[in-house]
């Protein structure tokens, strides 16, 4: 379960998810000015980039764990 | 000297929750420069997000300081802090009114504040004609509160750098004299060359693996111990469920409320609809709640070692909430207990120039078990406002000082040692394994010396043989790297502490030691770094905090523990 997508069409760059995700997940991509999901292994599912002014974050239903396999 | 990236205030506020803004800010009124540092935005940082409510004790709307003393001291099993009690009692009010001026908003009906009781209060509960009547009382924020604090925090003039690390503090002459940190997503460090440091970094607790940690890392707790600060409380434990339905961190049962980042923890109470749901096992028996929530958690792991979990409550809308499968656990860590030991009534922490506040500061505000809501957010208030002052008076007393250039070079060069190995572990490998040693319930929960010796063996080897080699490839990643190195030491400090407390009190469950033992453990256990290793100790609690000693062990503790209910 994390965040699945940013929607490129409707994200105007305005940076509030950057800021408001505790675990850094999202990142601006500079050369395009939208946000970008870059660590999503991170994610802790607390929605707070839903709160994204243009409803353009979506995050995955249902229960999924992402575990780190082996030592890398 | 001159340094690159070199930032220069009196205060250094690390962490920027309700504690932290109210130590910048009044740091901040009292004529000092103040830099507040949070690893990530202010407003939705650690805690904030999650908290709904604060306690305000106020004489003048019928509040009885001894009523409200007494319910701490019974539910916190007499380990509590009575002096900060009172101080936090008696200051919370100036406090919410603090908050009403920064321009946050109160549930109000016909123009005055709406008081909530404790939910307790509210159940019924065996054994709760045993219990002193629950008291205290909340007030609700409405959301945005988080953005109002931060606005007036901006518009005091206090400098905010967030989504930056604070990794160590650099100490000179036995006092403190900056620290070094790292943008989350520059590979560059940053020095602060400050005269007084108020950590208000929260706390430290463990998730099951899979389940991402970041507000309760215990980076402010690591950074004073290896300064040589003392720690206290890490054998109490403030549970909350980590769930099946919804892995985010530890509130599934409130989820509802809190999913955009702001809350009201009692909807239910603003509603009047019952808070906590009832409990039923796998058997589809009832697991009542018993004389407080987060003690009752041990009452859920024994229904599960006993092989009748999981347990299902009733959430909010009707569903069925899953709470703690077998192995699963949600921990916050001894919330507005446990952290750095504060000897003072100003949170210093018996260092020069080192302050905390909040969930940081470790002086039992509540003792062994959480006793009421509304508590950790006015503890934070009032506590962040103390140390605040404190910190800039002692900035205003103490000359300039200097930093050693060797010294800061060398702890710039451990800081990016993840970054420069070239192989190693990744940090949220090192993260999982540490958690599948500390979160079992038969860890966690329901302690037992052979037990924590084993988890203690693992730690020690990951300890000693992991984070020395962790890899990072960004800054994102090196800020995993450190905060797996203060989850490691955090995990270490509650194993030894838990074993050193050989009894069982509020949410310190020993299956070897299954009653209290007074007046040998009216103790606070104490951690402190010498020499390298950590040496445990204990504080004996003043005698006129005791409970009446003459009574015999069933009156004096209303609780029972499983064995002996």
């Amino acid at each position: 379960m994390a965040i699945e997508k940013i929607d490129h069409d409707l994200c105007t760059g305005c940076e509030q998810c950057v800021l408001s995700c505790p675990m850094d997940v999202i990142r601006m991509d500079e050369e395009i000015n939208k946000a970008v999901i870059k660590y999503v292994e991170d994610c802790m599912y607390c929605g707070f980039c839903v709160d994204c002014p243009e409803k353009a974050i979506t995050i995955l239903p249902g229960p999924t764990q992402s575990v780190t396999l082996g030592w890398g | 000297m001159s340094l690159e990236n070199l930032i220069e205030a009196d205060v250094l506020v690390i962490g920027g929750g309700l504690a932290g803004c109210f130590a910048s800010v009044k740091a901040k009124e009292q004529g000092a420069d103040v830099v507040l540092v949070d690893k990530g935005y202010v407003s939705k940082t650690g805690g904030t997000p999650y908290a709904g409510d604060t306690m305000v004790f106020n004489p003048e709307w019928g509040h009885d300081l001894d009523a409200w003393m007494e319910q701490v001291s019974v539910l916190g099993e007499y380990v509590n802090n009575r002096q900060w009690n009172e101080i936090v009692f008696k200051e919370s009010y100036d406090r919410f009114k603090d908050l009403e001026s920064y321009g946050v908003k109160f549930l109000e009906e016909n123009d005055e504040v709406v008081r909530l009781p404790h939910p307790l209060s509210t159940l019924d509960m065996p054994d709760k004609d045993k219990f002193p009547p629950i008291v205290s009382q909340v007030v609700h924020w409405l959301p945005g509160w988080g953005e109002a604090i931060r606005k007036h925090v901006e518009k005091s003039g206090v400098k905010l750098m967030e989504r930056v690390v604070i990794c160590e503090l650099i100490k000179k002459e036995e006092k403190i004299v900056g620290a070094v940190g790292f943008p989350v997503d520059k590979e560059e460090l940053i020095v602060f060359k400050t005269k007084s440091v108020v950590i208000c970094a929260g706390g430290g607790g463990f998730r099951p693996p899979g389940y991402p940690t970041h507000e309760l890392t215990a980076d402010g707790v690591a950074l004073a111990y290896r300064v040589g600060a003392e720690v206290t409380g890490k054998e109490f434990v403030s549970p909350m469920t980590v769930g099946s339905l919804e892995p985010h961190p530890g509130w599934e049962s409130m989820y509802e409320h809190f999913s955009s980042g702001h809350s009201a923890a009692l909807p239910g109470a603003a509603k009047n609809v019952p808070f906590l749901g009832r409990r039923i096992n796998a058997e589809g028996e009832e697991v009542p709640h018993r004389g407080m929530s987060w003690h009752g958690w041990i009452d859920v792991h024994h229904e599960i070692h006993a092989g009748r979990g999981p347990l299902t409550m009733d959430g909010p809308g009707g569903r069925k909430i899953s709470i703690n499968g077998p192995g699963a656990g949600g921990s916050m860590h001894g919330h507005a207990t446990a952290g750095i030991f504060s000897a003072d009534t100003d949170g210093n922490v018996g260092v020069p120039g080192l302050y905390a506040a909040g969930d940081s500061l470790g002086v039992q505000f509540v003792g062994s078990t959480y006793s009421g809501f509304g508590f950790a957010t006015s503890y934070a208030s009032v506590s962040g406002a103390r140390a605040g002052c404190a910190a800039a008076e002692f900035a205003r007393k103490c000359g300039d000082g200097s930093l050693d250039r060797d010294r800061v070079e060398d702890l710039k060069k451990s800081i990016k040692g993840p970054l420069e190995r070239k192989g190693g572990f990744s940090p949220r490998w090192v993260t999982e394994i540490l958690r599948s040693y500390m979160v079992p319930y038969f860890v966690m929960y329901i302690k037992h010396e052979d037990r924590l010796k084993a988890a203690l063996t693992n730690v020690g080897f990951i300890r000693d043989h992991l984070v020395p080699k962790i890899t990072a490839s960004d800054a994102h990643e090196l800020r995993l790297a450190h905060e797996t190195r203060s989850m490691v030491l955090n995990a270490e400090m509650k194993l030894r502490a838990s074993m050193f407390r050989k009894e069982s009190r509020g949410n310190h469950y020993r299956e070897d030691y299954p009653k209290r033992d007074d007046p040998e453990w009216l103790a606070w256990v104490l951690l402190k770094n010498e020499n390298g290793s950590m040496n445990v100790y204990k504080k004996s609690m003043p005698e006129e905090w005791w409970p009446d000693l003459n009574k015999p062990y069933d009156e004096r503790y209303p609780l029972k523990f499983p064995e002996s209910a």
